[in-house]
């Protein structure tokens, strides 16, 4: 048995695979499937102060291994969350990620306060496609990135802060370093890239909203590059993601440098997709003789 | 709700480019029923999501699911022999259910939504229930399930848009032509959305009171119930999941 545990800004996890934000729900669903408890985190749905409806319908299509989203934040609110979600999370072994979104940044002040102290980590979610207003408006320059990570921080007393990184930018290190210069504690990448899909019967994109969030296996060789340049750009941790589907490319984020890493699209594929990473791991650190997956962190070597 | 690794037993061509699957289950599994789903995942890695289809049929270890081919899943779908190996999320979704008193039952039928009513039939069948069924079909070519109507229906209307088959009408004009003589105490529906809106606008014309309840669609992402891709409009303004809260819903109560 390989130790599969990590430390990621002082919280502890008993293995790194994380459920990705809004693919997962609130964790309710997948655990009349299997107990959640075998997780190492949960990433909740994205959570703004009221709740809202979200984009119109189809959200969802396919390309070729990949999809497009575009749920548009659809979510109960935070009191609802607080109310009725969050302690069932709490009776679970897992550490509970907040994954929180807003229009101004008092939006994003208030709901980290909210839940400050409530929660494991908060995620900062500035980096959603799929919303017109708020969310990925602060996540593209490196000054926004920096103002709403430097407000949220302020209003976090005992929670520590995740900044969840767009990689629909120009220089996602450069974002990178203006989280952490806000006061992120730990970053998260990479939230989904910006797609469309045409109908070409109808002359119209498949999704209602026109645009959608690609994720899935393919994004994967570009989310492993993001992190590899992020992980050299900062002193902080950081957690990988976008298109894991096993436990051999969760060990290339860890590889590039990731402390951790999330698995959303695969729920979709393989309800049973996380266990299996889980056993993955440790199957693939017992067969190389790693004892602890802390070692491979950031052991990339490049060539030349 | 399980995810399991089923093996097909037989998959064929039952009308025009629609197959019927059976499929054995590794284990005895709690909870298959009337216009509940599977989510069958095709089996490459290109599409990424599973297919969600409706239990038309089944057994203690066997499932039995009826699909048009429409696109890349389905077609893959289609190519699969016995002794393949495909996962399979199920039992998904609530289904559909009659209260005891709901003696006579309607089913306003539209093209694959045959295949859920079929089970709807062969749940009830034995329980003493009339059924009324209005079944409709683009033409003669993609008629299907006939025999399970003729079999447990006191009343067949099978009709297609074309003529080729039966009368040239559609399911719900077939219905309220002869709702006097169905009297029913509750209507089951499953079809395209057209015919849906068509059902409750007909409804509400009459000043039909009878309950109905309609099987929705609507594309998926996680199919338990997790992620919100898959939800309908409700009439009071909120949003449900057709994969989790439905996909069976009272007609008054969505927006279709
Ligand atoms: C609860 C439920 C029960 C169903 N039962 C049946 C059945 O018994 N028999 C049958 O023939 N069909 C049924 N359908 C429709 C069936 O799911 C689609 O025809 C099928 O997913 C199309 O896949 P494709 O790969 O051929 O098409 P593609 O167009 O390649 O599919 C692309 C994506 O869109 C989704 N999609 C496309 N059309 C639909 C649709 N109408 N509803 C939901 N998702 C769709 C696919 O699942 C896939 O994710 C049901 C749908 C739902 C929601
Ligand atoms: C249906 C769906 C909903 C999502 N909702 C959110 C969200 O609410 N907040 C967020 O930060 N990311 C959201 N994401 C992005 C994922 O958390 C993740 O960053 C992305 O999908 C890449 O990982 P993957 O390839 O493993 O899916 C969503 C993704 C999907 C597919
Ligand atoms: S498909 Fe995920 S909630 Fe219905």
């Amino acid at each position: 048995m390989a130790d599969l545990r990590v430390n990621v800004c002082g919280v502890p996890f008993k293995n790194p695979v994380i459920a990705a934000s809004g693919t997962f729900g609130f964790g309710k669903e997948f655990n009349e499937i299997y107990d959640i408890s075998v997780l190492g985190g949960i990433s909740t749905k994205g959570l703004t102060l009221e709740p809202r409806l979200g984009n119109p319908m189809p959200r969802i299509a396919e390309g070729y291994g990949v999809i497009l989203n575009a749920v548009g934040l659809q979510n109960p609110g935070v009191e609802e969350f607080v109310r009725e979600d969050l302690p069932f999370l709490r009776g679970k072994d897992a550490v509970v990620i907040a994954n929180v979104a807003g229009r101004t940044i008092d939006d994003y002040a208030g709901i980290c306060a909210r839940l400050d102290g409530l929660v494991d980590m908060i995620e900062l979610n500035i980096s959603c496609p799929n919303v017109k207003c708020g969310g990925m408006a602060f996540g593209i320059r490196p000054e926004s990135v920096k103002e709403v990570t430097r407000a949220a921080k302020s209003a976090l007393k005992k929670t520590p802060l995740i900044v969840k990184l767009s990689p629909n930018v120009e220089s996602i290190a450069a974002n990178a370093l203006a989280a952490q210069e806000g006061g992120a504690d730990c970053l998260s990448l990479i939230n989904t890239l910006t797609g469309m899909v045409i109908d070409i019967e109808r002359r119209r994109p498949l999704i209602a909203n026109n645009t959608g969030g690609v994720s899935g296996a393919g994004i994967r060789p570009i989310a492993v590059r993001m992190v590899y340049e992020v992980c050299q750009a900062v002193s902080v941790p950081v957690i990988g993601m976008g298109g894991i589907t096993c436990a051999e490319d969760a060990l290339e984020f860890i590889i590039a440098g990731a402390s951790a890493v999330q698995v959303g699209t695969a729920n979709f594929t393989d309800t049973l997709a996380m266990p299996r990473i889980i056993a993955g791991l440790n199957d693939w650190l017992d067969r190389h003789g790693v004892p602890n997956i802390e070692e491979l962190r950031g052991t990339l070597r490049l060539n030349g | 709700m399980k995810d399991l690794r089923v093996t097909v037993l037989s998959n064929a061509p039952i009308a025009a480019g629609v197959n019927q699957m059976t499929f054995s289950l590794p284990e005895r599994v709690e909870g298959l029923r009337c216009g509940r789903f599977v989510n069958l995942s095709v089996g490459d890695g290109a599409h990424l999501l599973r297919r969600p289809i409706a239990i038309c049929e089944y057994t203690d270890a066997t499932v039995t699911i009826c699909y048009q081919i429409k696109g890349a899943g389905t077609k893959l779908l289609s190519q699969k022999k016995a002794g393949d190996e495909l996962t399979c999320v199920l039992p998904l979704g609530n289904g559909f259910v009659l209260r005891e008193e709901e003696r006579r039952v309607a089913l306003v039928v539209g093209g694959v939504g045959v295949f859920p009513m079929i089970s709807v039939l062969k749940e009830y069948a034995g329980t003493g229930r009339a059924f009324c069924s209005y079944i409709g079909f683009r033409n003669a070519a993609s008629v299907c399930g006939e025999k399970a109507f003729r079999a447990e229906s006191e009343r067949v209307s099978l009709v297609t848009d074309d003529g080729s088959f039966g009368e040239k009408t559609n399911a719900v004009a077939a219905f309220f032509a002869d709702f006097d003589k169905a009297k029913p105490d509750v209507i089951l529906s499953c079809g395209p959305a057209p015919m849906l809106r068509a059902l409750k606008a007909g409804l509400a014309e009459r000043g039909v009171k009878v309950p109905c309840y309609v099987s929705l669609e609507e594309r998926m992402g996680c199919g338990v119930g997790a992620c919100l891709v898959c939800v309908c409009d409700l009439a009071n303004g909120a949003r449900a999941r057709v994969c989790k809260d439905g996909p069976v819903f009272e007609i008054g109560e969505v927006t279709l």
